[in-house]
C-alpha cells in the first residue's frame, strides 16, 4: 500500500471544478473511487454535484480535503499553487498543460519551501489503480498490479500501460511528472517510493529527450542500492534538435539531455533500455514471469 | 523557441547590449537588399542549433565579387537537418580576448543559473572548458540574480570585471521580463578599449510565455517563414515538425511522446518519416480543420507513400473522432496515399460502424504493431509501384 506517498482515501478537492474539463473530469475521478469532499471556482454552479467553495482555505476548512487536484488554465496554474499552499494542501496535482516556466519556477520554490509536493504540470496525474484516481489517467490503461510507473509523456505511458495490462501487468502506483522542463515532482523523487513498497516489483519509466530528469533517476538509482528491475522507454531518438517535440520539456540543445546520454546513465544504474514498446513489454514478462490475468 | 542569432541580437541591443552592425537576407530579399558593411565581412547561417561554424556555415565574404556565391552558398545548406532560411551578414570585430556568459535555469532545483569564464569560444562544452566556468545559483528573483552576479566578479581577471558585470547587469533585467530560458553570449569579446562586444548570442524563450509576451508573439507573426512550428503552434495550437522533406511516411498522430515513439521506432525499421506531429484531439471541438491542415500538408510529400493514423482514446471518443476523420479526407481529395488508421479505446465499435457505412477504403487496425506493420508494406508497394512506373518510362 502506498501509505508513503499518498493515502488512497486522502480526501481531494478540486480547484476549477466547474469549468468544462473539471466538471466532466471530477465525475469521473468520484466514479473511480476517489474522495473527492469538495469544488473550489469562483462561480456558482446550480449543477455541481459536490459542495463548492470560493476558495481552497474556505473548502479545507469546510471538508477537511489534504490533497487537491487543479483543472485550472495554464496561467492560473501558479495562483492555484499558491492559495493551495496557503489553504494546508500537503499534495496537488496540476494537469494543465502550457504553464510558462518563470511560473514553475517560482511554484517550484514555494511549494518546496511550504514542504508539499506538487505533481505537473502538464500530467494526466496520477492513480493507485482501483482505489484513486486524481488526474485522468484512462481507465483502459489502468488495473491493480505489481509495477510502479512514472512517465513524462500521457499518451506514450497509456499505451505502453495499455500493453501490459493486457499481458496481465498492473501497477501498484502510476504517476505522470509530466512533459515540462520545469516541474514539480521528478523522476528521481520517486525512486524511495517504489523502493520501499514490497507490492511494487519493478518500475516502468516512460521517459524522453530533453533536460536531465532520467540522468537524475540514474543516479537516485545507484545512491539507493534499489534491486528491483527497472525497464525504461525513451522517446525521441530522432527527434530535431533545437526544436519543440510537442513537450515543452521535450528540446535538444547541443547534446544536452539526447536519448544517447540517457540511455548510458540509465543502463549504468543496471536499467534495461528499451527502444521500441514491444521490447519493453517483452522485457518486463521475460524478467517478472509468466503473465498473470487478473 | 531558440531565437535565430539575428534576431537574439535585436532583443539584446535594445536592452542597451553592444552587437557588430548586422543584416538579415533571405533568398526572397537577398537581390533588393543593400549590403552596407564594410569589406570584409561574416556570412552567418542562421538555424536554431549550434555547431554552425564547424558545419561550415559561417564564412568570411573578403571581396565584392565573393558576396554573391557566399550568400547562395549559406542559403542553400541545410545544418543538422535545419535548412538554412536566412543568412546574417555582420561586420567583423577587433579583439582582444574572447569571454563567456550565460543565464540559464536548473530544472531540478528551480533556481537561476549564472555561467561565466574569462575564456569563451566554440569549444566552450569541452569539459576542460566546463571546468573553468564560474557558477552561481539564486532563486528565480532578480535582486537575488544580481546579488549572485556580484559573487562571480571578484574571481575574473581585471580586464573582464566591469565588461562582465555590465553585461550581466543587462541580461538580468532582460530575462526576467523576456521570461527567457537561456541567453548566452558566447564569445563576449573584449575590446581594445576595454570594451565589449556580443559576438554571439543565444535566446531561448518560453512558447508558454506567448500569451503575455507581444514582443516574442510579434516576432513570430512578422517571419512566419523563420519560426515554422511556433507560428503553427501560436496560430493552430498543435504541433507539426516537417522531419524529412523526401520522407515516405506521412503521419497523423496524437500526443507528444507517442508520436514521437512511433517516429523513432519507424525510423529504426528503415523507413523516413516525413513529419512529426501532435495534433491535440482534445482541441478539435467538433471541427475538422486540423486535420485538414495535417492532411494537406502529408499530401504536399512529394515521396509521402503512406499515411498512418494513430489515435488512443482514453480521454476521447473514437465515435466523435471518425466523423471528423472523414469529412477531412473528403476536403482532401489531393491525399490518395493509403491510409491505415490505428485506433482504439472509448467508442471504438460506434466508430467501426460509421467507417463501414462510408465506404472509405480506409484501414483500421486496433494494434499498433500491426498498423505500423500495415503502413510500411504500403509504402513499399507503393515505392515498388513508382520503380516500375519509372522504369517503364524510361
Amino acid at each position: 500500500m502506498f501509505n508513503s506517498f499518498i493515502d488512497p482515501a486522502i480526501p481531494v478537492l478540486v480547484q476549477g471544478a466547474t469549468g468544462r474539463s473539471g466538471r466532466s473530469q471530477t465525475a469521473q475521478m468520484v466514479a473511480y473511487g476517489t474522495n473527492i469532499v469538495a469544488g473550489v471556482s469562483r462561480r456558482d454552479d446550480p449543477e455541481a454535484k459536490l459542495p463548492l467553495f470560493r476558495n481552497c482555505a474556505e473548502a479545507v476548512r469546510a471538508s477537511g480535503a489534504r490533497a487537491s487536484v487543479a483543472f485550472v488554465p495554464p496561467l492560473d496554474v501558479l495562483p492555484a499553487i499558491l492559495e493551495a499552499i496557503d489553504a494546508g494542501i500537503e499534495l496537488i496535482v496540476t494537469v494543465a498543460e502550457g504553464v510558462p516556466v518563470h511560473d514553475a519556477l517560482k511554484a517550484k520554490a514555494a511549494t518546496r519551501e511550504a514542504g508539499i509536493r506538487w505533481v505537473g504540470a502538464s500530467t494526466p496525474g496520477l492513480a493507485i489503480p482501483g482505489k484513486l484516481k486524481m488526474g485522468f489517467l484512462p481507465n483502459v490503461s489502468l488495473a491493480p498490479g505489481s509495477l510502479g510507473v512514472m512517465s513524462k509523456s500521457g499518451t506514450l505511458s497509456y499505451e505502453v500501460c495499455y500493453r501490459l495490462v493486457e499481458r496481465g501487468f498492473g501497477q501498484t502506483l502510476w504517476v505522470g511528472v509530466g512533459g515540462d522542463a520545469v516541474k514539480g515532482l521528478r523522476f528521481a523523487d520517486l525512486v524511495p517510493v517504489f523502493a520501499a513498497d514490497p507490492a511494487t516489483q519493478g518500475i516502468v519509466v516512460v521517459g524522453e529527450i530533453g533536460g536531465s530528469e532520467e540522468e537524475e533517476l540514474a543516479e537516485a538509482l545507484l545512491a539507493s542500492g534499489c534491486k528491483k528491475p527497472v525497464f525504461a522507454l525513451l522517446a525521441g531518438r530522432s527527434a530535431l534538435e533545437g526544436v519543440t517535440m510537442g513537450h515543452a520539456g521535450a528540446l535538444i540543445q547541443e547534446n544536452v539531455g539526447t536519448i544517447e546520454t540517457k540511455t548510458a546513465a540509465l543502463r549504468k544504474a543496471g536499467a534495461e533500455v528499451s527502444q521500441t514498446i514491444k521490447d519493453l513489454v517483452e522485457a518486463v514478462t521475460a524478467t517478472l514471469g509468466h503473465p498473470i490475468k487478473s | 523557441m531558440m531565437l535565430l542569432e539575428h534576431h537574439a541580437k535585436a532583443l539584446l541591443a535594445a536592452a542597451g547590449v553592444a552587437i557588430p552592425d548586422g543584416i538579415l537576407v533571405t533568398a526572397a530579399n537577398v537581390a533588393e537588399t543593400p549590403i552596407t558593411l564594410q569589406l570584409p565581412y561574416m556570412a552567418k547561417a542562421q538555424v536554431p542549433v549550434g555547431g554552425r561554424g564547424k558545419a561550415g556555415g559561417i564564412l568570411k565574404v573578403k571581396t565584392e565579387s565573393e558576396s554573391q556565391p557566399v550568400i547562395e552558398k549559406i542559403l542553400g545548406m541545410s545544418i543538422r537537418n535545419h535548412p538554412v532560411r536566412s543568412c546574417r551578414l555582420e561586420a567583423m570585430v577587433d579583439y582582444v580576448s574572447e569571454a563567456y556568459l550565460s543565464l540559464a535555469f536548473d530544472a531540478d532545483s528551480g533556481t537561476i543559473k549564472i555561467l561565466t569564464a574569462a575564456e569563451g569560444g566554440v569549444e566552450i562544452e569541452s569539459p576542460e572548458m566546463r571546468a573553468k566556468l564560474l557558477q552561481a545559483s539564486a532563486v528565480p528573483e532578480l535582486e537575488a540574480a544580481k546579488a549572485a552576479l556580484e559573487t562571480l566578479i571578484p574571481a575574473l581577471p581585471d580586464a573582464l570585471q566591469t565588461p562582465i558585470r555590465e553585461a550581466g547587469q543587462l541580461l538580468l533585467p532582460l530575462f526576467f521580463e523576456k521570461e527567457a530560458l537561456l541567453i548566452e553570449i558566447n564569445p563576449l569579446f573584449i575590446t581594445r578599449d576595454g570594451g565589449w562586444v556580443a559576438g554571439d548570442a543565444k535566446v531561448l524563450t518560453d512558447d508558454n510565455a506567448l500569451p503575455r509576451q507581444p514582443e516574442m508573439r510579434a516576432l513570430i507573426e512578422r517571419c512566419p517563414d523563420l519560426y515554422p512550428e511556433a507560428a503553427l503552434k501560436l496560430a493552430q495550437g498543435f504541433d507539426f515538425v516537417q522531419l524529412d522533406p523526401q520522407g515516405d511516411i506521412g503521419l497523423v498522430t496524437t500526443g507528444a511522446g507517442l508520436s514521437m515513439q512511433l517516429v523513432d521506432e519507424i525510423v529504426q525499421r528503415g523507413h523516413r518519416p516525413f513529419n512529426f506531429c501532435d495534433i491535440r484531439t482534445g482541441g478539435f471541438k467538433g471541427d475538422p480543420s486540423r486535420l485538414i491542415q495535417v492532411l494537406k500538408w502529408v499530401a504536399s510529400g512529394p515521396n509521402v507513400r503512406s499515411v498512418l493514423m494513430n489515435f488512443f482514446a482514453g480521454n476521447t471518443n473514437l465515435a466523435e473522432l471518425v466523423p471528423l476523420i472523414l469529412q477531412a479526407l473528403e476536403a482532401v481529395p489531393e491525399l490518395r496515399q493509403p491510409i491505415t488508421l490505428r485506433m482504439t479505446g472509448n467508442g471504438l465499435e460506434a466508430a467501426r460502424k460509421i467507417l463501414a457505412e462510408s465506404n472509405n477504403p480506409i484501414h483500421v487496425e486496433t494494434d499498433l504493431e500491426r498498423a505500423v506493420d500495415r503502413a510500411l508494406a504500403a509504402a513499399e508497394a507503393g515505392a515498388a509501384e513508382a520503380g516500375a512506373a519509372e522504369a517503364v518510362h524510361v
